[in-house]
């Protein structure tokens, strides 16, 4: 079998980011002693937990044909909600309850907007990452809120069977989307209406239904992660959340997820998730500085996808 | 032969991995001639045009224009050879002017004291006499997004003559076009020719080859497979290449009435649509294939879908299925009042391009192969390998995307997805149309069955031929109204006659 019909094969792209993934766990073992031991990794997977927590959801919502730029900035809202209302007296589980409506009361206005509005999604949720942005601003006057409640920072930094919480609800979270995509009715309405809308309507899949409860999911999914960061960092700040939008964005472009829809897997998307954090953990532990490593994150995102491209070229003839 | 042909490609070949698309094929074209390509989707057509233009390299053989061998390994370099290809979907630049269009690679300028800028007078007189030379008087400043889509592809052919074409080839040129605009296009290729310039003509439909070609060269899994003077050539040879077995008819014979056909199935009584439909009646029997139709812009467009419920509530119309009032809502639910909807553009409106066949087939009624939230893989493998196994579809396995398949396999796919127990009617839009004959032979057996056991068939299509064919019964329909009724036995010739019939009133 020649490479172009092993890189042809379904899956490659996939394949292609496991082998990189693994190279760069060798690479930094060798350069580093600590890198390989079981507390560095577990601080890996719950350090990326809040961001892989908005990527499981934004995998589906842009295979379906949606985006949601907004949802870091509803992880910062959501934060400092908390922090406000539990400062307030009220009480955290509430508080956090509250929140969580919040995230999702905000997916269904960006649903509203762009799927029931017809808005492009890209200038839609732009629209709203800006307004949420700025109300988490105008909330705290720009100032990190103390968050401290033993209960609520478990959800953070605590472990359960030796394992770190957040990390557990992330992959919670990725079992059941994966599920969900791969093995029921829903799954097949997200990749037919991203495929072709047109199309899944005259068969009759509910097109905009499924988009709506993917944007009402993204919003719940901001909320829920920034939960985790504010109780991770005892704190939430207003502006924690929102740099790390473009990550999310790349994540599951690099896991394989078509922008135009129809394509994509959360299983990718869980593996960008995890190189994008041993590129960071394992820099830092080779004491590259921090700038750098935003110029690293780029070009492995233009590398992996530049490949892609050139697999499909010769996929395609 | 002591001079040398226009174009001549010599012992072709090409694989895609280990799938070998073409072996050893010849093809020659003389200046002045307008040779047919024709072939089951799948034989090689396609590939072997990719190769002419440069999209594709060859893996062996010659390509000869006027006897000297030329490198053609890139687009670019096919065009400056003079051979351009005009792809089935016309491309042109839609906010350009017509002869901004037809000049667009190489726009005459004018040096003025500010530099050189587009020499507009120039550029008009070169465009009239291009459009001239095709015989058509578009107007050369009118923008190409206000013309009519046979107008666009005179621009296309225009611009083709403008960058020096010594071999022009068409895909599919008059899908979509209508009887009067596809005559309209032959006299334009009739031009061509008189002009030096050779054609290669890839068509589906076999009246057209023979009406607008001088040569037929016949592709079958990639070979060379016959090379006929059309003049003496008979249809039913021509189809015996290209399908590769001696077949009977295209359309097979016809049988007693179907399961039920003292029953009606649909009847609709004074359905209108704004500017489309106006007060149209008519009722279909179980067991029955109703044939509607009629030219682009008559109502055919509207009609099916218009009962399906792609254009919401009908008010005013009075809909009934299986003595059941219905009124249309949404397709989800005209679906779930027993109806099936096969849509005309099927890149567009058919096949979700990124699933999977089996998962494609199943999509409509997914709920059936649902149990708690789960959809089973295994009954729904089952259903799909069934249909597959019926209608003859050509899939490496059931998981392959539907973007991958020929466009013969895409549509019985399409049909495919409907045909379940419980379904009242089935409405078809050209169910046919870029289907090659060998998967059109067998979509029409299919409907034949589904007929026997009972379904009405509701077949909306603007191809003559098929809807005398296929159908029990036709009506013709002309500026929205119905325009003539049929019963039984209706030919080709009868439909056409129509609308004429009413101009003259």
């Amino acid at each position: 079998m020649s490479i172009a019909a092993l890189f042809n094969r379904s899956g490659a792209g996939v394949v292609l980011l496991l082998v990189f993934y693994l190279f760069v766990v060798v690479l930094f073992s060798v350069f580093s002693p600590w890198f390989l031991s079981f507390d560095n990794m577990m601080s890996i997977g719950a350090n990326m937990a809040f961001i892989g927590l908005m990527c499981a959801v934004q995998t589906p919502l842009i295979i379906a044909g949606g985006l949601d730029l907004s949802v870091a900035a509803v992880a910062g809202l959501s934060g400092v909600v908390v922090a406000l209302l539990h400062a307030s007296g009220v009480d955290i589980f509430a508080a956090c309850l509250i929140a969580l409506a919040l995230g999702a009361a905000i997916g269904l206005l960006n649903g509203l907007l762009a799927v029931r509005l017809g808005l492009n999604p890209l200038i839609a949720t732009m629209g709203s990452m800006s307004v949420i942005g700025g109300l988490a601003l105008v909330l705290t006057g720009g100032l990190s809120k103390p968050l401290m409640e033993p209960g609520f920072n478990w959800i953070g930094g605590g472990q359960l069977l030796g394992l770190p919480v957040p990390l557990l609800l992330m992959l919670m979270v990725y079992s059941a989307l994966g599920w969900l995509l791969a093995r029921t009715r829903f799954g097949r309405f997200v990749y037919a209406s991203g495929s072709n809308p047109e199309a899944s309507r005259l068969v009759g899949v509910p097109v905009e239904r499924t988009l709506m409860i993917l944007y009402m999911l993204s919003g719940l999914s901001g909320a829920a992660s920034g939960l985790i960061l504010a109780a991770m960092l005892y704190a939430a700040a207003p502006d924690a959340a929102g740099q790390h939008l473009l990550t999310v964005i790349a994540a599951v472009v690099l896991g394989g997820t078509s922008l135009f829809g129809g394509r994509g897997t959360i299983w990718g998307t869980l593996l960008a998730v995890l190189l994008l954090g041993t590129l960071n953990n394992g820099l830092t532990l080779m004491d590259v500085s921090s700038f750098w490593q935003d110029v690293t994150r780029g070009g492995v995102l233009l590398l992996a996808v530049g490949l892609d491209q050139v697999r499909t070229r010769a996929a395609g003839g | 032969m002591t001079v040398s042909p226009l174009l001549a490609l010599e012992g072709i070949c090409k694989s895609f991995g280990s799938a070998e698309v073409l072996r050893d094929v010849d093809l020659h074209l003389r200046a002045g001639e307008v040779l047919a390509l024709l072939g089951a989707n799948g034989a090689g057509k396609s590939t072997l045009v990719k190769i002419l233009c440069g999209v594709y390299p060859r893996d062996e053989g010659v390509v000869r224009l006027e006897g000297h061998k030329v490198q053609l390994t890139r687009p670019e370099q096919a065009i400056s050879h003079g051979v351009r290809f005009l792809p089935q979907e016309v491309s042109v630049l839609p906010d350009l002017s017509v002869a901004e269009n037809i000049l667009i690679a190489d726009l005459p300028l004018k040096r003025t004291w500010r530099g050189k800028e587009l020499d507009r007078s120039v550029l008009h007189e070169k465009a009239v006499e291009l459009l001239e030379r095709l015989g058509c008087d578009l107007d050369p400043d009118q923008l190409v997004r206000q013309l009519s889509s046979p107008h666009k592809r005179l621009v296309e052919i225009a611009r083709a003559l403008a960058g020096q074409a010594r071999v022009i080839v068409m895909d599919e040129p008059t899908a979509g076009l209508t009887e009067n605009e596809t005559q309209a296009l032959f006299a334009v290729v009739d031009r061509l020719k008189t002009q030096g310039i050779g054609v290669i003509y890839i068509s589906h439909y076999l009246d057209e080859v023979f009406a607008i070609s001088d040569r037929i060269a016949v592709l079958r899994d990639g070979c060379n497979a016959g090379d006929f003077e059309t003049e003496s050539a008979s249809r039913q040879e021509v189809l015996a290449e290209m399908l590769g077995t001696a077949v009977g008819e295209l359309y097979p014979p016809r049988e007693g009435a179907g399961e039920g056909a003292d029953e009606v199935a649909l009847q609709v009584t004074g359905l209108s649509l704004a500017g489309a439909l106006d007060d149209i009646s008519f009722e279909i029997h179980r067991g029955e294939v109703l044939g509607v139709f009629g030219l682009l812009g008559s109502g055919i467009d509207q009609v099916g879908r218009a009962i399906y419920g792609a254009f919401g509530a009908m008010p005013g119309a009075r809909i009934v299925i299986g003595g059941k009032d219905y009124n249309p809502v949404n397709p989800r639910h005209g679906r779930d009042r027993g109806l099936g909807f096969v849509a005309a553009e099927r890149q567009r409106e058919g096949i979700i391009p990124d699933l999977g066949v089996a998962a494609n087939i199943t999509l409509p009624f997914i709920d059936r192969y649902t149990r708690f939230a789960a959809v089973s893989k295994s009954r729904e493998t089952a259903a799909a390998q069934g249909w597959v196994d019926r209608l003859g579809i050509r899939c490496s396995h059931l998981g392959q995307t539907l973007r991958l398949l020929s466009g013969g396999n895409q549509q019985k796919v399409c049909l495919a997805r409907w045909l379940v127990d419980g379904l009242e009617v089935l409405i078809l839009e050209e169910p046919t149309r870029g289907v090659d004959l060998g998967a059109r032979r067998e979509l029409y057996l299919a409907l034949r069955q589904w007929r026997a056991k009972g379904l009405a068939i509701l077949l909306v299509s603007s191809d003559a031929e098929e809807v005398a064919g296929v159908c029990d019964r036709a009506i013709v329909l002309d500026r929205g109204r119905v325009s003539g009724r049929f019963a039984g036995g209706v030919s080709p010739a009868d439909l056409l006659h129509v609308p004429s019939e009413k101009d003259s009133a």
